[in-house]
């Protein structure tokens, strides 16, 4: 009898430590998971934040540019630098034919006009002579340079030419390739070439949107929060209304997509693609979130509070105004921040309401037509060009930067100042 | 009880000092238990009655910041030492607390919860006997031999609390500790409890805390006077309450603080 | 008599430019009654004080006379504003093609007509100008033009004579704290009925488009076919009678159904076991040391974006997937529904994981006493007690998990695929009712067209079918927290 005890017992505690396992272990391949996930993220996004230029020796020949002796500002915009920037390219090899001059040319970006232009129109005294100009390489050039691009595979099954190979490795041998900071990248807006893709015009999107967002949905909530919480009547009405909140938290955000589709774009004719349309989409959806934070934060407040001002003559109102709401407005402000996170990472819905068409200028109000940097995620990856992954990486880097910091932004205000009503 | 004029000990701590993180809740505890006598355990709230009663079944691991030092032997075997099995431990020595807490499931599955973790039962019929008997014992036999499949939490307060006695009396321990069983409870519940404490006494060895002396004078042959961590007093009932040596223990009893 | 449309177009721009652009007209509209309403609030405090001056007592502070006068001052100029906004345009369309009427025009040809004579008039038109459309334009711009001037007399008055009358009602003993407090009290309970208003919304958005979807297609072959395949179904010209022949057996939506719950299944199948055993984990085991980090750090995968999963699990599950699979001998489809399924199903584990670690620690700390002091240990005190304890919570929060896998889009637009095939093997590729959508409304929409209105149709399915859990699972996890409070 007591050796059967015995073995119970051991059984039981080998139960008690197989358990304990499984509950370890399912922390461990969460924590697992997270890790893989940003390893991911960071090791093919990293190298985005570089960008790879040719160093090609440039002669500004005034007579190639159909420039006048002594130009002035204004004839130096006009001029015509696409000769000699086609003719620095070729002369990097001497004896190319005419097909090689134009593999030549497709080494750079289509920037390299541009940018040549920029290098005279900053020091016209240029003029005549050879100088050294640093030129956007093109996208697959920049992948092989940093090592991502299968230089092994066939020839016709690749981007880069053999003879392309063959020249950017002496450029490289020479000097004349250099890594820097890829500025552009913040910069420049989206295109479809990846060596010029920027995020600008999305994160202004985005930063559109989310103040739309914000401007209607904080309001809203934090006025519906204060009914709801201080002076609505325990009714069904207001019973209806709460069923309604809980379960638009729940609501798939697609849905809220076709409500901007077919009320917003198709009823109300707003503009298309805009952040407008994109920031009151995401304020419905943002809506709850805020009013379950305010509505929180107001329960939060003890009704010892609310009783002493009552009790000094206070009307209902002015209770509510002056000491309620200011003492839940840590909590609330918080709850908003972090619904304004949700809605910044949101993607589908903005899709749906034509956020999601190419757009290459940056946008300067709400109301012209952009993307959002979660659209840009999306956009950027179902490209096929391979020099659009490391770029998606990065942009999935800048939008967690975001969220992070706006996550620890709503922490430290709940933290600081936060009462805590023992 | 006493066994060739002697009596048995069943419980002795010595030098046993409690922390709740770096509060020391109880201090220097020395006190005997004796075998199949009902010890109360009296004094103000937070005087650390309860806080000594869970040392006994090893209660305060499950808080964190509680430690135990001395030593508390039952049996002649130090609870706190490394081989002590806690869970063998609590086997011998059930609880019940202050207020009724079934496990939200039938009467049955209660009573039998014990019994089977421990492994008692062969077969259905000898738990179905185990509930029984345990039921009997409890006196609760006699209102839910009907409805054993129903939730335990339907019963009242009284009889919820009486189930707890049954589930802790299933498992036969040697040992049953009761934390204010009855403070929850209306009078006629109580009268019934503490009948049934004066029942189980022939086969356990009980120690109640409570709240109310009356109580203590009604249940108990030995009593100990908890006050501020300390054990003030202790010895039998008639005596602490009719002739204390101790200052604090005569104001005490004579309602003087408390 | 046809005229090019780039020849007359300046001319009506010019017009039309000498005149306030409507959109610049109401902003300055709009400013004004806000300035205003400001300035009011000065002039009312300003009389308050005089009255006090006067030593008479004030019902309310000066304060309130100034928010009393404010509102009465803004508040039904700005009420007549947005209602002329609202309805302006309709009343101008219904006159510019009250010209049209008994000529036998449809519909679809009187809207274009009208959008004609808008972007005429706008000077944005590019295509041929006939006389009567000129003439439209012409009338528009001159109907605007009348309803503008009228529209600034109108409000401005209003706000005029309510001001005036506002002003002329405060006195020492005129009541003006109740009436604003009143009128904040409505503005609040404006504000509460947004959640109303957007359920209202989404529905109204779904239901006419899903109404005319089901007069062209059957709700039977909807609900009950097995192919899918709008692409079939293209943009026709509006005059092109319905032919409802065109569209059969193209519009079957079991696939997508069969395919949404599949890969929910599939997440399901991940997220459950792992976040469950996470969360009871946290609330038993964990140290508060263990508990303070791992806690938050699972919740980041709550946090991160679904595009963000997407991504990876497109460029990293799915061929990592199909690496394996090859080298077993499998046909895996890079796209298979085991990637999206599985990925989604990490996304899903910080939800399961919380909500059930804040059930499983709202359970009574008395029941877990009770089991201890039997003797039980801890894994038999979570199976045997806790667990059924808490049950009621956790099916509640597995089902909002459920409720989330079957609304996320972007996991299975990016990482599954878009061909909607009726298939249980979860190595090939499936579709789900959010990656449809996507597909159909993305790019340029026809409204009219049963293709977009498909779309719609399955967000109505998907709405619904998230409303029914999202409701049972509220109305379990209330009850449960109702139990032990």
């Amino acid at each position: 009898m007591n050796k059967n005890k015995e073995q119970l017992l051991n059984k039981r505690y080998k139960a008690e430590k197989r358990f304990r396992l499984y509950g370890q272990s399912a922390i461990f391949m969460a924590l697992i998971f997270l890790t893989i996930f940003i390893f991911k993220i960071f090791s093919t996004g990293y190298s985005a934040f570089k960008k790879t230029w040719l160093i090609v020796p440039v002669t500004f020949d005034a007579e190639l540019m159909m420039l006048e002796q002594n130009p002035s500002k204004e004839d130096l915009e006009d001029a015509d630098y696409y000769d000699i920037a086609l003719k620095s390219m070729a002369d990097l090899d001497p004896n190319a034919n005419e097909d090689q001059e134009n593999e030549l040319k497709r080494m750079v970006s289509y920037f390299f006009e541009r940018e040549i232009k920029r290098e005279l129109l900053n020091d016209p005294s240029l003029i005549g002579k050879t100088k050294d100009v640093y030129l956007t390489a093109s996208d697959d050039l920049d992948q092989v340079f940093k090592g991502n691009y299968p230089r092994d595979l066939p020839e016709d099954q690749r981007r880069v030419t053999d003879y392309q190979l063959k020249i950017f490795d002496q450029l490289v041998e020479l000097g004349k390739v250099e890594s820097k900071f890829n500025l552009s990248f913040f910069t420049y807006p989206d295109s479809r070439e990846a060596e010029l893709a920027g995020i600008a015009s999305s994160f202004m999107g985005s930063i559109f949107s989310i103040l739309v967002c914000l401007m209607i949905a904080f309001p809203v909530a934090v006025l519906a929060a204060i009914y709801l919480e201080e002076f609505a009547p325990k009714n069904r009405f207001t019973d209806f209304i709460e069923v309604n909140i809980n379960n638009l938290a729940a609501v798939p955000s697609i849905v809220f997509g076709l409500l901007g589709l077919g009320i917003l774009l198709a009823v109300f004719q707003l503009p298309r693609s805009t952040p407008l349309v994109g920031g009151i989409t995401l304020s419905l959806m943002t809506l709850p979130t805020i009013i379950i934070a305010c509505r929180a934060s107001l329960k939060a407040v003890p009704p010892s509070i609310r009783e002493a001002a009552l009790a000094m003559g206070a009307s209902k109102m002015q209770t509510t105004m002056h000491h309620t709401v200011p003492l839940s407005m840590p909590g609330t402000l918080s709850g908003t921040i972090i619904g304004l996170a949700q809605a910044l990472g949101e993607t589908a819905p903005l899709i749906l309401i034509g956020m999601v068409a190419f757009v290459n200028t940056i946008p300067g109000s709400p109301l012209d037509p952009a993307a959002s940097l979660p659209v840009q995620i999306y956009i950027w990856a179902e490209s096929a060009e391979r020099g659009f992954v490391e770029k998606v990486s990065a942009c999935i880097m800048v939008l967690l930067g975001f969220l992070i910091i706006m996550n620890l932004f709503a922490q430290i205000i709940r933290h600081k100042f936060e009462k805590k009503w023992s | 009880m006493k066994k060739n004029g002697v009596k048995m000990i069943k419980i002795s701590s010595k030098n046993v000092d409690v922390f709740y993180g770096k509060k020391q809740a109880l201090f220097n505890i020395n006190l005997d238990i004796e075998e199949n006598q009902v010890t109360a355990l009296i004094g103000p709230s937070g005087c650390g009655k309860s806080t000594f009663l869970r040392c006994l079944n090893r209660m305060n691991d499950v808080i964190d910041i509680c430690r135990v030092k001395g030593q508390i032997m039952i049996n002649d075997f130090d609870i706190n030492d490394k081989s002590c099995d806690v869970v063998r431990l609590r086997e011998k020595i059930g609880m019940v607390f202050q207020k009724p807490n079934p496990f939200p499931k039938t009467i049955y599955e209660n009573i039998s919860y014990g019994p089977t973790i421990h492994g008692m039962a062969q077969s259905k019929n000898e738990m179905d006997e185990i509930v029984e008997t345990s039921l009997k014992k409890a006196a609760l036999w006699e209102e839910v031999q009907d409805r054993l499949h129903e939730p335990g939490t339907g019963l009242s307060g009284g009889q919820q609390q009486r189930l707890c006695i049954a589930r802790a009396i299933s498992v036969k321990p040697e040992v049953i500790l009761m934390d204010e069983p009855c403070s929850a409870l209306d009078p006629i519940a109580t009268a019934q409890i503490e009948e049934l404490i004066d029942e189980l006494k022939k086969d356990h060895t009980i120690i109640i805390v409570t709240h109310s002396m009356a109580q203590a004078a009604r249940v108990s042959q030995n009593t100990g006077f908890f006050h501020l961590g300390e054990l003030i007093e202790h010895g039998s009932t008639d005596k602490i309450f009719k002739n204390p040596e101790n200052k604090k223990t005569q104001d005490y009893i004579t309602g003087r603080f408390g | 008599m046809k005229k090019k449309g780039s020849f007359l177009a300046p001319f009506f721009y010019k017009q039309s430019k000498v005149l306030f652009s409507g959109d610049s007209l109401n902003l300055i509209l709009f400013t004004f009654i806000v300035l205003l309403g400001f300035t009011s609030y000065y002039f009312g405090r300003k009389k308050a004080y005089r009255i006090q001056y006067t030593k008479k007592r004030l019902t309310a502070l000066p304060q309130f006379y100034g928010y009393y006068l404010a509102i009465w001052c803004a508040i039904p100029a700005f009420i007549i504003f947005s209602l002329w906004a609202i309805f302006e345009p309709t009343i101008v369309k219904l006159l510019i093609l009250s010209d049209y009427s008994n000529q036998g025009y449809l519909d679809n040809e009187l809207n274009l007509i009208y959008e004609k004579t808008k972007s005429l008039s706008r000077g944005q038109f590019t295509g041929e100008i006939t006389p009567f459309i000129e003439a439209s334009a012409k009338k528009y711009l001159n109907l605007r033009s009348i309803a503008q001037s009228s529209k600034v007399v109108i409000v401005l008055s209003a706000i005029i004579a309510s001001g005036a009358y506002a002003y002329k009602r405060i006195s020492s003993n005129s009541r003006t704290r109740e009436p604003v407090e009143k009128f904040l009290k409505a503005v609040l309970f404006t504000a509460s009925l947004a959640a109303i208003l957007t359920t209202v919304g989404i529905i109204f958005s779904l239901i006419f488009q899903t109404i005319d979807f089901f007069k062209v297609i059957p709700l039977f072959d909807f609900v009950f076919g097995t192919h899918w395949y709008p692409a079939k179904a293209f943009v026709r010209d509006s005059s092109e009678a319905l032919d409802p022949s065109m569209y059969s057996d193209t519009f079957g939506a079991v696939p997508i159904f069969a395919g949404t719950f599949f890969i929910a299944f599939i997440a399901m199948c991940v997220a459950i076991p792992i976040g469950l055993m996470s969360g009871i984990y946290l609330a038993e085991y964990a140290s508060i040391k263990v508990r303070q980090y791992a806690k938050p750090l699972i919740e980041i995968l709550a946090g991160i974006p679904t595009v963000v999963y997407g991504f990876f699990a497109a460029l990293t599950v799915g061929p990592f997937l199909k690496e394996i699979g090859n080298s077993m001998g499998l046909d895996v489809s890079a796209e298979s529904a085991l990637a999206a399924g599985g990925v989604m199903g990490i996304m899903i584990i910080p939800f399961i994981s919380s909500l059930s670690d804040d059930v499983i620690t709202s359970v009574p700390q008395s029941l877990r006493d009770g089991s201890y002091a039997m003797g039980a240990t801890k894994s038999e005190t979570i199976k045997k007690v806790i667990f059924p304890a808490a049950l009621p919570g956790i099916v509640g929060s597995i089902l909002l998990g459920v409720s989330r896998a079957i609304g996320e889009t972007m996991i299975v637009v990016m990482a599954s695929g878009l061909a909607a095939n009726l298939t249980l093997n979860p190595l090939e590729s499936t579709s789900t009712i959010t990656a449809q959508i996507v597909v159909i409304l993305i790019g340029d929409q026809a409204f009219g067209d049963p293709k977009t209105q498909a779309a719609f149709a399955l967000g109505m399915s998907l709405f619904l079918v998230t409303l029914c859990l999202n409701i049972v699972a509220l109305r379990v996890v209330k009850k449960y927290r109702e139990k032990y409070e």
